[in-house]
């Protein structure tokens, strides 16, 4: 047996794969702190790569104490009361109210792709339009979007669907093309509707390929979210991001980027077992 | 009783437009196993299609019982060589699909009749299950853990569940090793002498037709730019002894113009 085949063909064990998945974690995390106590024993008063003091005591701050622009707590205020009314979580819920209304208008995206791959008319009416609308650069539009809607929620909301529902569209509709003819002639022949043709028999059998694409879409969500909340809001974390880069607060902005990535990240694992359980036949086939 | 009567039937596809079938004229009676027997790409599936309505012929009119239909429905049964099942139902929905597709939808299926008519389905579904030879374990088993030979058996029951007029078969066990195969050809004799239902069964194995149909039609072309015609329609005698097997391969094949030798797929019937 050749060296390079058993390369391709090596299994590592559960230890190994435990210590090289999280090398470049530590890796990482240890350059970091390196270079950091490098810069502030030449700069104690560095704040450009905050050590783990500074960043606990910002986080301290940004999730027991309200935003400068909010109601100060009164003194006897408990933990639970102080974290409700932090910055931390008043910006997360709002950036997560805007996520999950931009995850529900990819509905009526998803059924539109639906319907565009069963039903050729409707394909061939949508499909060039969104083909096209699919090309634009969604960021190019939000000075366009800023005019139309305002600087409110609903500009934000609509850059995400203008930048993600084509994308969604389009998947959808190719996963619906790739259902086997066969299995919609069968249906029929078993007394199905249009109807039960396809929410029943098509819309069951792409639905885990349409959660694993929007999943993959998640962070094209984030990005348009941050985009909209970075140029024009009162609120959400890529608001404060923004606002504590005017002061150098990076003894915060590292602790929210990685709060950002964990929420997505935990997004993911729910709709990955989510999937998981509702659709066996799919992780198993 | 006449049930299906193909009249003129031409069908052409592409651009520049290639005739598939030319001039089809067929009577298909009742309870009859017709077996459409051919070269690949001579048209069977085609000839299939149309009787099933998935596709439309441009010149002449296909006849069920009399009534021109311009899409598949319950009266049509069918079985595909491939993606016969639907891979996010379990054995036995695969089964009850038709029945609980065809008699309740969204409004229906909040009555307490439904539940009541649903367990009925259910159990005719398990005894489908037992009569093609499964395990009742296997009810709950989905199409990607079951045998090629598992699935069609399902797909089989599945097509009839809903008391088709016609069971249309196409290339059904062509991907089935040969043991399977022949225990499939058994199977889809017994429905069929047990049900009395009309069987098309589109096959390019010769002796296979032989076995199975009480008529085989042969479906050949003269050249490659003619489409192609009936060449042979035969009624297999009743047993067919061994002996008459292989003159009537010899004959078969000679219609559908194919040199090959006899696939060495033999199932006694």
């Amino acid at each position: 047996m050749s060296v390079s085949f058993q390369l391709v063909h090596a299994k590592p064990n559960r230890i190994t794969t435990i210590a090289l998945s999280w090398m470049l974690f530590a890796v990482g995390v240890g350059l970091y702190f390196y270079a950091a106590q490098k810069r502030h024993q030449e700069n104690p008063e560095d704040r450009i790569m905050p050590t783990v003091s500074q960043m606990f005591h910002g986080m301290t701050n940004a999730t027991t104490n309200p935003a400068e622009d909010d109601e100060a707590l009164p003194e006897n205020a408990s933990l639970r009361q102080r974290f409700f009314a932090s910055m931390l979580w008043k910006d997360t819920v709002a950036t997560s109210r805007r996520f999950i209304y931009s995850i529900l208008l990819l509905i009526p995206a998803v059924l539109l792709g639906l319907h565009m791959g069963l039903f050729p008319y409707v394909g061939v009416f949508f499909l060039r339009f969104i083909l096209f609308c699919d090309k634009i650069v969604a960021l190019s539009l939000l000075p366009i979007l800023f005019i139309v809607f305002g600087i409110d929620e609903l500009s934000k909301i609509m850059l995400i669907v203008i930048g993600v529902t084509p994308t969604i569209i389009l998947d959808t509709f190719n996963l619906t093309k790739g259902v086997p003819n066969e299995q919609i002639v069968k249906a029929f022949t078993l007394g199905a509707s249009d109807f039960d043709v396809a929410y029943r028999v098509v819309m069951r059998q792409i639905m885990p390929r349409v959660l694993d694409s929007i999943r993959l879409n998640l962070k094209a969500v984030m990005l348009f979210l941050f985009a909209g909340e970075m140029i024009a809001s009162t609120d959400g974390l890529a608001y404060r991001i923004a606002l504590l880069r005017r002061h150098m607060g990076m003894d915060v902005i590292i602790p929210y980027v990685l709060w950002v990535a964990l929420l997505l990240f935990l997004v993911d694992f729910a709709m990955r077992v989510a999937n998981r359980k509702l659709h066996p036949w799919f992780q198993e086939a | 009783m006449e049930l299906i009567e193909i009249q003129n039937l031409s069908v052409a596809y592409g651009k520049p437009s290639r005739p598939i079938l030319t001039n089809i004229d067929l009577t298909i009676r009742e309870g009859e196993f017709v077996c459409v027997l051919g070269q690949t790409g001579c048209g069977k599936s085609t000839l299939l299609k149309m009787i099933l309505g998935a596709e439309m012929p441009a010149h002449g009119r296909i006849l069920i019982d009399g009534v021109q239909h311009n899409q598949p429905d319950r009266t049509r049964g069918y079985v595909p060589q491939k993606y016969s099942l639907f891979p996010d139902k379990t054995v036995l929905d695969n089964i009850a699909f038709g029945p609980e597709v065809s008699e309740f939808n969204m409004f229906t299926r909040m009555s307490p009749r439904y539940f009541r008519r649903r367990r009925d389905i259910r159990d005719e579904a398990m005894r489908y299950i037992s009569r093609i030879g499964l395990h009742p374990r296997d009810a709950k088993k989905y199409p990607h853990q079951l045998s090629g030979g598992m699935q069609q058996r399902v797909a089989i029951a599945q097509a009839l569940m809903t008391c088709p007029r016609i069971l249309l078969l196409d290339e059904a066990f062509s991907a089935l090793d040969p043991g399977t195969r022949k225990d499939m050809q058994r199977l889809i004799r017994q429905l069929w002498r047990d049900t009395g239902v009309t069987v098309l069964f589109v096959t390019h194995n010769t002796q296979e037709a032989l076995h199975l149909g009480s008529r085989v039609i042969v479906l050949a072309r003269e050249s490659d730019e003619a489409g192609a015609q009936v060449a042979m329609d035969m009624s297999v005698p009743e047993p067919c002894h061994e002996q008459q097997i292989p003159v009537l391969v010899h004959h078969l094949e000679h219609a559908s113009g194919s040199a090959r030798a006899p696939e060495p797929v033999f199932a006694t019937a």
